[in-house]
């Protein structure tokens, strides 16, 4: 017997065949031995699992049965508090955040370039000596504010004058 | 959250220092400079006349590599040196300065000795800063101009 001959015997039993196949699926039972054990067989497994299956009666009606699995479902799901509208202080907050950022940027630039441009006088210092024979040299104290230019050129040319006491500049 | 308020903190700080600094920073045009000959020696007193400058100064010049022990002022002027004019300063007979403002705390400074230009100086003297140009003179002794902004 083919797997299709026993699929038509399973629908010939469940009624799913239309009359005119019925009428010789059931001639066809009639004449073979083999299709008529295998119908008795279907027939006592179907009978089998029938009784087998409790009958399950729901003590109230089903909308109500399923409406209370549904709120059992809600319930344990976690519940989302609502979203709170930020405060004004909040707000200030998140708002004075980038520009306090900015200010200590703003600062730090502030102090840096008065350090290395106005105070730092080295790097903006030109000395330019105009005799040939005039010696400059530069020197910055940081600490004490102070830049000092020295120049070899008065010693011998007597730049200034000596002092009364010989070693003073007349003023 | 003790950072961001640091930020803000240092934000309100900030937009009261800005008015500040800008303020600090406008120019008015002329500046105060007191210009100092000074004489430095390790000797005796070459001029009962002549007395020494302040303890600040004496300190500051001391701590310059040129070390003399003392060091007394020969001649001390305050001048106002308007913007971009130049201003004579006459320190001894025979030595000068001409100072020029050039704004924003920068000045330029021309020593002339014995009507020769002898150096060119040009650099920022904010407040509370010494330019001082020196130099050798007879008998181991050092000369010095010394220039800042009056207060």
């Amino acid at each position: 017997m083919t797997e299709e001959q026993q699929l038509k015997l399973q629908a010939f039993l469940d009624g799913e065949l239309p009359e005119k196949d019925a009428r010789e699926v059931a001639a066809w039972v009639a004449r073979d031995a083999e299709a008529t054990d295998l119908l008795a067989e279907l027939r006592n497994t179907r009978k089998a699992l029938a009784d087998f299956e409790p009958a399950l009666k729901l003590p109230e009606s089903r909308e109500f049965y399923w409406s209370k699995i549904q709120r059992e479902i809600q319930r344990l799901e976690p519940v989302q508090a609502p979203a709170k509208s930020p405060s004004l202080f909040t707000l200030l907050r998140r708002a004075l955040l980038p520009l306090g950022a900015v200010a200590v940027l703003a600062v730090a630039g502030v102090f840096a370039f008065r350090q290395f441009s106005t105070q730092g006088g080295t790097s903006h210092t030109q000395v330019n000596a105009m005799l040939a024979d005039v010696g400059a040299i530069h020197y910055r104290d940081q600490a004490q504010g102070m830049t000092v230019i020295w120049l070899s050129y008065p010693a011998e040319k007597k730049l200034a004058d000596n002092p009364p006491a010989s070693t003073l500049p007349a003023k | 959250m003790r950072f961001g308020l640091f930020c803000v903190s240092l934000l309100l700080v900030t937009v009261f220092l800005f008015p500040g600094v800008t303020l600090a920073a406008s120019d008015t045009g002329t500046v105060n400079i007191e210009a100092q000959l000074v004489w430095g020696t390790n000797g005796p007193k070459p001029d009962s006349k002549l007395k020494l400058v302040g303890p600040k100064m004496s300190e500051r010049l001391k701590s310059s590599p040129f070390k003399w022990d003392h060091y007394y002022e020969v001649n001390r002027q305050t001048v106002p040196v308007k913007i971009n004019k130049a201003t004579t300063i006459p320190m001894s007979k025979d030595c000068q300065i001409v100072i020029t403002y050039l704004g924003d705390s920068q000045i330029k400074l021309d020593l002339i000795g014995k009507g020769q230009l002898v150096n060119t100086v040009t650099q920022a003297l904010p407040k509370g800063e010494l330019l001082v140009v020196g130099g050798n003179a007879e008998n181991s002794t050092a000369w010095f101009v010394i220039i800042r902004q009056a207060d």
